[in-house]
């Protein structure tokens, strides 16, 4: 199993080895957590994609891709995501590894010292990013946060958490917004570009069977050159909601989107979140959920619908694609079978099922490269990170009283209806 | 009961290939240090099949049935196979795609009832007119779910404006009024045809081993006759039916699909594969000088993507990405295409595709998954999955040439979708 060895190499700057030797690619990744903002979301999205677009050994992207494509195709990519009320800017590098080059080559030690080289070594024009390349990666983030129009599903979720907190630093999106986007300067994405170096919380996470200190030294040298001040990060957690918040807009779709927002006075480090983890499951996430089993299979009202938990910001979502005739149907029922969760309404063994099902997730995770990381990057903002075994442990203490005690927890917040316009 | 080894010393891998006594051919990879087991049983039942001949004649059946048959699969007479995957801690699906319709699980524990529950959800089919109907309403939801996914819709109108006849234009979960027609007895049709363990093959691939699964087999299989079915599919001429197709959509960035319909009489081999994988590379991927100045044009963004799109009767090579401008996207990458069949290709940027081919397919290797549906996906096709490997090693850019050659340029569909 998948162990975590990690060591402190600057001021709230860790490096995370995990040794896997089965696969036959590496991956290096290195995530910066800063605090979610209004006036400064855009500038740190367009960091990541300008500074992973080019560095000061390889000036422009054809450059840099015929060097990834010359390492066997290597991999080298970047986004933003939200993380409770932090945003986590990654970078990441991937490639094959060294045991499989066909001519011996040392993939592993070039990729690692390439994904550095575009974290610290950016290639400025007069001190500052280049203009060209600032305005070509601009256009592309503005399609990029358009395009959340284009899907119906993703754009309603993201309708949903705007209105559900407006008030919050949540409500903010992961790329600003395009009026922000708009105002970032090559100057300002400097000044985000130190930020990130001297403030962020960084976690380094290396997946791959070659030696990792190599790696590791190259980013405790780097930082050992950075004056560090860290920032503190905080996420606002509404407990509960007072009145339910109804919104409903139409566009010119299909099917209607119903989607429910929850406040779950419950987030992560609180005692009863694995608890809500596992309620969740019974309610609505997976084939043996009641969402699935009674909104989905005995009533035929739609083809999805699932709930999900967000532990870091203590809130739980769901969503389902309906006729616009069956929205209100769709909301009472997902309503009526949270009741029944919350009056204890399941068996035993529907538990040991949701305790057996993600167990057996969480061990397939460890298959994949990519799934060694994010069972890690996904605990970034716990108190700790646990192993499979140290979190399947923790689940096979929750109890059906405590699921109840969860459920009842849950209140309604925000209820939002993007319907389809009606044919005439 | 014949049991072939096939190992690639390059690779540090091996899998094995049975023929079992049922009809059923397996395919084994054991994968070590890992956890999961992932198992897919597939036919060669998708949405293009809604025609075949059978010993008593020819049958015509609703489009849309096979992802319905899929659905309906799930339920036996005893219950539900997702209730049944969740005693083992399992994580079950399926899918239906244009050539072939596929039922898998993924397991860490419980491995044998795991695939016992599979083996018995494809041999044994239940259908009342009550399960039937009540899938009409779960089916009718996806349906919409698709044609609310603008991608889905730009990549359905190009192929009706690339396909005259061929059934690949139509959408695999079919539509509201099609899938009314479908019966009980129109679904055992199908099942007696296509699901019939001489046609399907199982692959496995994980934390297992060849004794295990053969044994499982065994227990749980009973031996079969072959029955004899051959999928019609109507005349196609050679050229597209319409070169540009648009449909208006609630989008706030316009999508394109560009298509260049190629001469479908036969699959592509390994080595052919390997090469249009290299030659794609070259030609469209972030490295070349098309992307290159699609990109310094402001033509495209990061969502500009390529694949080879080939099945029984279709195959085109398929662009797709947002722009403000498709059809000079379309111009540009048609002229890149037609003046590197002229100019040739470059010696060291040809070597660098391989190693970036190579470094690409290398990497599927680590996930159960992906190889899982490579075996599965190969064997339908007629292909052995480390021949495909060889072929990048030793590809040569001569050949690439003659495939490029066979690239018509002029045969080509373009589908926007764009907001009004």
């Amino acid at each position: 199993m998948s162990t975590n060895i990690r060591e402190k190499l600057a001021d709230n700057v860790f490096f995370n080895e995990i040794n896997v030797t089965r696969f036959k690619t590496m991956r290096l990744t290195a995530i910066a957590l800063l605090p979610l903002e209004k006036d400064t979301a855009s500038d740190f999205a367009l960091l990541t994609q300008v500074l992973t677009r080019s560095c000061n050994e390889y000036p422009d992207f054809t450059a840099l891709s015929k060097k990834l494509s010359s390492l066997y195709g290597a991999s080298l990519s970047a986004g933003v995501r939200k993380v409770g009320e932090s945003l986590a800017l990654t970078f990441s590098i991937a490639g094959i590894d060294d045991r499989y080059a066909l001519f011996g080559d040392e993939v592993s030690k070039e990729l690692s010292d390439l994904l550095l080289k575009v974290i610290f070594e950016p290639k400025f024009t007069e001190g500052v990013f280049d203009t060209e390349e600032v305005e070509q990666e601009r256009r592309q983030l503005i399609d990029l946060a358009d395009s959340e129009y284009n899907d119906k599903r993703v754009y309603a979720n993201s309708r949903l958490i705007e209105t559900m907190c407006k008030n919050e630093a949540y409500g903010i999106k992961r790329y600003g917004s395009r009026e922000t986007i708009l105002k970032c300067t090559p100057e300002s994405l400097k000044s985000a570009w130190e930020r990130m170096l001297r403030c962020a919380r960084f976690e380094v996470f290396y997946v791959g069977g070659a030696s990792a200190e190599g790696a590791k030294e190259i980013f405790r040298d780097r930082f050992s050159q950075v004056l560090r001040a860290p920032e503190a990060m905080t996420t606002e957690i509404i407990r509960t909601a007072s009145e339910v918040n109804r919104v409903e807009e139409t566009m010119d779709i299909a099917q209607a989107k119903m989607l429910m927002g929850f406040r779950t006075d419950c987030s992560a480090g609180d005692e009863d979140a694995f608890a809500m983890r596992l309620m969740n499951v019974i309610l609505g996430s997976g084939t043996r959920s009641k969402f699935f089993l009674n909104i989905r299979e005995k009533q035929s009202l739609c083809y999805y619908c699932f709930s999900r938990y967000n532990r870091f910001k203590g809130i739980l979502t769901v969503e389902s694609g309906v006729e616009n005739c069956n929205t209100q149907r769709t909301v009472d029922a997902v309503l009526n079978e949270l009741e029944e969760v919350k009056k204890g309404n399941f068996t035993d063994e529907d538990l040991s099922l949701a305790k057996l099902s993600v167990s057996s997730d969480f061990l397939s995770l460890c298959d994949t490269v990519t799934g060694n990381e994010e069972w890690f990057v996904s605990q970034i903002a716990d108190n700790e990170f646990l192993t499979v075994e140290e979190t399947t442990e923790k689940f096979s203490k929750v109890t059906k009283e405590d699921i109840i005690r969860a459920a009842n927890k849950l209140t309604l917040d925000t209820i939002y209806i993007l319907s389809a316009k009606e044919e005439n | 009961m014949q049991v072939k080894e096939y190992v690639s010393e390059k690779l540090r891998e091996k899998y094995y290939e049975i023929e079992h006594p049922t009809g059923l051919r397996i395919f084994v990879m054991p994968k070590e240090g890992y956890n999961s087991t992932y198992a897919i049983i597939g036919t060669p039942f998708g949405s293009i099949n809604t025609e075949f001949d059978l010993k008593d004649g020819r049958v015509r059946v609703p489009d849309g049935i096979a992802h319905y048959l899929e659905h309906k699969l799930f339920e036996s007479e005893d219950g539900d196979a997702f209730a049944k995957y969740a005693e083992t801690g399992a994580n079950a699906n399926a899918y239906t795609s244009f050539d072939k319709t596929c039922y898998l699980f993924s397991c860490t524990e419980q491995f044998e009832k795991s695939l016992s529950i599979l083996l018995e959800l494809v041999t044994k089919p239940y259908f009342t007119e009550e399960t039937v109907r009540k899938e009409q309403g779960i089916i009718g939801q996806e349906i919409k779910m698709y044609e609310d996914s603008p991608e889905w819709r730009v990549l359905f109108n190009l192929l009706g404006a690339m396909y005259h006849n061929h059934p690949v234009k139509v959408d695999i979960a079919g539509s509201i009024e099609s899938i009314a027609e479908i019966t009980p007895d129109s679904l055992y049709t199908c099942y007696n045809s296509y699901y019939n363990l001489h046609n399907m093959a199982l692959s496995v691939v994980g934390n297992v081993n060849v004794d295990e699964v053969v044994d499982i087999c065994d227990r749980y299989l009973f031996e079969q006759e072959k029955t004899e079915v051959k999928s019609i599919f109507p005349q196609e001429p050679y050229e597209v039916k319409s070169d540009y197709v648009e449909q208006i959509f609630p989008v706030a960035v316009p999508i394109f699909n560009l298509g260049f319909k190629l001469k479908a009489d036969r699959l592509h081999n390994e080595e052919e594969l390997a090469h249009l994988d290299i030659l794609l590379f070259m030609l469209a991927s972030s490295t070349s000088p098309m992307y290159r100045e699609l990109m310094d044009k402001n033509l495209i963004n990061s969502t500009f993507s390529y694949e080879m799109f080939e099945g029984g009767g279709y195959s085109a090579i398929l662009f797709s990405g947002e722009s403000r401008a498709p059809e000079k996207v379309a111009e540009i990458i048609k002229t890149y295409f037609d003046k590197a069949k002229i100019e040739g290709l470059d010696a060291k940027d040809f070597a660098d595709a391989k190693k970036a081919t190579y470094g690409d397919a290398l990497s599927s290797l680590n996930s159960v998954e992906t190889i899982a549906n490579m075996l599965e996906d190969f064997y339908f096709s007629g292909r052995k999955v480390f021949d495909y490997y060889d072929s990048i090693g030793s590809a040569d850019a001569n050949f690439a040439m003659k495939l490029l050659s066979e690239i018509d340029t002029k045969n080509a569909s373009l589908s926007v979708v764009k907001g009004e």
